[in-house]
């Protein structure tokens, strides 16, 4: 039965709880405070409260009394099975131990019996609607039965709890969110955002609209939000409209150039939104905008640039395409499609192929398999003129654009190709008639010496001269035969000398050496070269090595490469040969080739002598003419005269 | 060696013409034609009864010999080619026929020819 004196001091330990709770928004000024009282009034001067923190499972010793220094909001129990926490919990009761020593039924925790607990008394702490906050725990150090009024003490002091630490973290909560709108707010520099009245004066001017709009906030409180606007929407009257919309409708857009401080414009988007309180009294406008300065001139200049390159693809005559590297294409230009007649998705993956002629697309296929290798394609192919259905020659060309090379992958990446097909057929029918025409050429120009020849023999009685003219006709005949085979205008001296020898005889024998290294005579030294060696042959034939079945012939050459142009040091050496007794031959046409022609037509050095057992003749060419190395000396005519 | 063989000679150009058949004949051969144009040329090969071989120009005032040579060839007739024109520029099928280039030395015609026939 408890005792006036208690009671009486347990109703003012209530009202100064009360009072306390009423001061404080601190929760946890008003908890110490709770754990204070509570102390005081069951005479143990040691209280606590836990508080159950869900996700953890675990009871934080949130506030307390009579603990030593490292409890009170630090420790953390395991909300265990068998502990008289959670049991109180749980039970939804009051639990006493009343001796921790004789208790069988709990585990207690180690701190309270290190603290010399020895009975307490576990009530839990409800919130309005039921929720469990956690533990109100009074603990004495000696044995203690608390009793019914205790414990209807204890009742009553944690039901005034409960709604006291729920409208505490209530407002906890709404300062946190409060805190953390005004922080978002105020972080958000990119976006202009102030407050007007009713009469669209500026009343809050927050960072972002100093930094999107350069005012500072004491350089426009209570100015006309016009001041924003730039002079032609304020002669329309834009302002206005903006404020009504929004009053109307509730927001209006506000998507366009704005003045800054300064006087430089930037471009907004955002909106003006209408204030009101609960009964619909307009208190003024929200506006908030997105400074879009920067990203609408880069899309301009993107779009700029865009443009550019499609006036480009759009304006050459190449037919221009993306593909990936397998040939796979995602564009075709308009001039392909114009060309081909393709829709731009017929064109996609392989679908341009159906344009290429039948019997070239393996080719193209091929080309793309090479392409991936050697990073380059190039393929000539027949595309199908959807004007006329014709098929013309294109020459295809494409690149492979890469990306950047960077340290996980220094090897940088092929992103697409990009390419082009030119029609090259005019070119290609112009090229095939110029071969017809260069065949023409040398067709007329051999059937003439024929001509040139047999008017010839019509002209002159046989004689040993008609001969010799007959025969040179010949080898003029075949250097033209020789020169018009090569592409490079080039014949081998090789090739030159068994023409030759083969022409005189009936082929070579064993009598006869030819030997010298693979050499490639220009083109303009190849006639007279071949002349001299015809007369040197057909001497050979009639007075010398040759004809004379004693007689041998060596035909050695080699190259001198030293100072000057590279020259040619050709030695004709006949031996085993009964020269016949000097006479006109000597001075004849053939002597006068290579004595005085050579040197004059092609600066070579000649030497050509009549041995007892033959004839010698060596002939030093220089392969490449000496204005190649200094620049031409021309006779200049009367203007360098005295 | 061409004794009374009967060789056809096709050639435009009437001076190697003369040459040719007359360098032939001096080689006992017997001259079929000379003629100078394709259709000419056509109905020697198709109507001569026998033709040991045949010399064609390849280039006849602008016309090709090639039926001349595909009506030959279909009678198992030897042909020799005259031509300026290099092997490069000869069409494909036809660049293993034995070949003189112009302007032809009458021996090497003779030759050629001995080589076509069959001995």
């Amino acid at each position: 039965m408890s005792h006036p004196e208690t009671m009486m001091k347990r109703q003012r330990v209530l009202g100064d709880f009360g009072e306390a709770a009423l001061r404080s928004q601190d929760l946890n000024e008003v908890l110490d405070e709770a754990c204070r009282l509570v102390g005081e009034a069951l005479g143990t001067g040691r209280a606590k409260i836990l508080e159950i923190l869900e996700t953890e499972r675990q009871l934080l010793v949130r506030a307390g009394v009579g603990w030593e220094t490292g409890i009170v909001g630090r420790l953390r129990l395991p909300m265990e099975e068998h502990s008289s926490e959670t049991f109180a919990i749980d039970e939804g009761r009051p639990v006493i131990s009343q001796d921790v020593a004789r208790e069988d039924r709990f585990d207690v925790p180690a701190f309270m019996k290190e603290a010399g607990v020895v009975s307490f008394v576990n009530v839990p702490i409800f919130l309005p609607g039921g929720r469990p906050f956690g533990l109100l725990q009074v603990d004495a150090t000696e044995p203690r039965d608390f009793g019914e009024d205790d414990i209807r003490f204890l009742r009553t002091y944690t039901a005034i709890l409960g709604p006291v630490i729920d409208r505490l973290l209530i407002a906890r909560t709404l300062r946190s969110t409060e805190e953390r709108f005004r922080l978002t707010v105020e972080q958000a520099l990119d976006y202009g955002i102030f407050l007007t009245d009713p009469e669209d004066r500026i009343t809050d001017w927050l960072p972002g609209a100093r930094a999107v709009y350069g005012w500072a906030a004491e350089e426009v409180i209570g100015q006309p939000s016009a001041i924003i606007f730039t002079p032609e929407d304020r002669q329309e009257n834009r302002d206005a409209w903006e404020t009504e919309t929004a009053s109307r409708e509730g927001v209006a857009p506000n998507v366009r150039w704005h003045l800054r401080k300064g006087g430089e414009r930037v471009f907004i988007e955002g909106s003006t939104r209408a204030l009101r309180d609960p009964d619909g009294t307009l208190l003024g406008f929200l506006k908030i905008g997105q400074d879009m300065t920067e990203r609408l001139m880069a899309e301009r200049r993107l779009e700029e640039e865009k443009e550019r390159f499609r006036v480009l693809v759009e304006g050459m005559p190449q037919l221009v395409w993306r593909s990936d590297g397998e040939g796979q294409w995602t564009w075709g230009s308009p001039q392909w499609l114009a060309y081909t007649g393709q829709r731009q998705e017929e064109t996609h993956g392989r679908g341009w192929l159906r344009a290429v002629h039948p019997d070239d697309r393996a080719a193209a296929v091929d080309a793309w398999h090479e392409a991936r290798a050697c990073g380059a394609l190039d393929v000539e192919f027949r595309l199908r003129r959807a004007a006329d259905g014709s098929y013309r020659w294109h020459r295809t060309r494409a690149v492979p654009l890469r990306d950047e090379a960077s340290v996980p992958r220094p090897e940088s990446r092929i992103l697409e190709w990009l390419g082009t097909s030119t029609d090259i057929d005019d070119l290609k029918r112009l090229q095939g008639q110029q071969s017809i025409l260069v065949a023409e050429l040398q067709h007329r120009t051999r059937n003439l010496l024929g001509v040139v020849r047999s008017i010839a023999r019509r002209s002159f009685d046989p004689s040993p001269g008609r001969e010799e003219y007959e025969a040179r006709l010949s080898a003029l005949g075949r250097v033209q035969g020789f020169l018009s085979r090569s592409p490079t205008w080039e014949v081998a001296l090789a090739d030159l000398l068994d023409a030759e020898l083969m022409a005189a005889g009936d082929g070579t024998s064993e009598r006869i050496v030819v030997s010298g290294p693979p050499l490639q005579l220009p083109g303009d030294k190849v006639q007279p070269l071949a002349l001299a060696l015809h007369e040197l042959a057909t001497n050979a034939v009639k007075h010398g090595a040759i004809g004379q079945p004693d007689g041998r012939l060596k035909v050695i050459w080699r190259l001198e490469d030293g100072r000057g142009p590279p020259l040619l040091l050709l030695d004709w050496e006949e031996s085993g040969v009964a020269m016949p007794a000097p006479s006109v031959e000597r001075r004849g046409y053939g002597r006068e080739l290579i004595e005085r022609a050579l040197p004059y037509q092609l600066q070579a050095r000649t030497r050509l002598e009549f041995m007892p057992d033959g004839v010698r003749c060596r002939i030093a060419l220089p392969l490449r003419d000496p204005e190649d190395e200094e620049p031409a000396t021309w006779p200049r005519g009367g203007e360098h005269a005295p | 060696m061409l004794h009374n063989r009967r060789i056809l000679v096709v050639e435009d150009e009437y001076h190697i013409a003369e040459e040719v058949a007359e360098a032939l004949a001096e080689e006992g051969a017997e001259v079929l034609g000379p003629v100078a144009t394709v259709p000419a040329a056509l109905a020697m090969a198709e109507g001569e009864e026998r033709i040991d071989a045949a010399l064609l120009d390849v280039n006849l005032g602008g016309g090709m010999i090639w039926p001349v040579v595909d009506l030959l060839v279909g009678r198992n007739v030897p042909v020799v080619l005259t031509t300026g024109y290099d092997a490069g520029s000869l069409p494909e099928r036809y660049a293993h026929l034995p070949r003189c280039e112009k302007p032809v030395a009458l021996r090497e015609i003779t030759r050629a020819l001995q080589r076509a026939l069959p001995s």
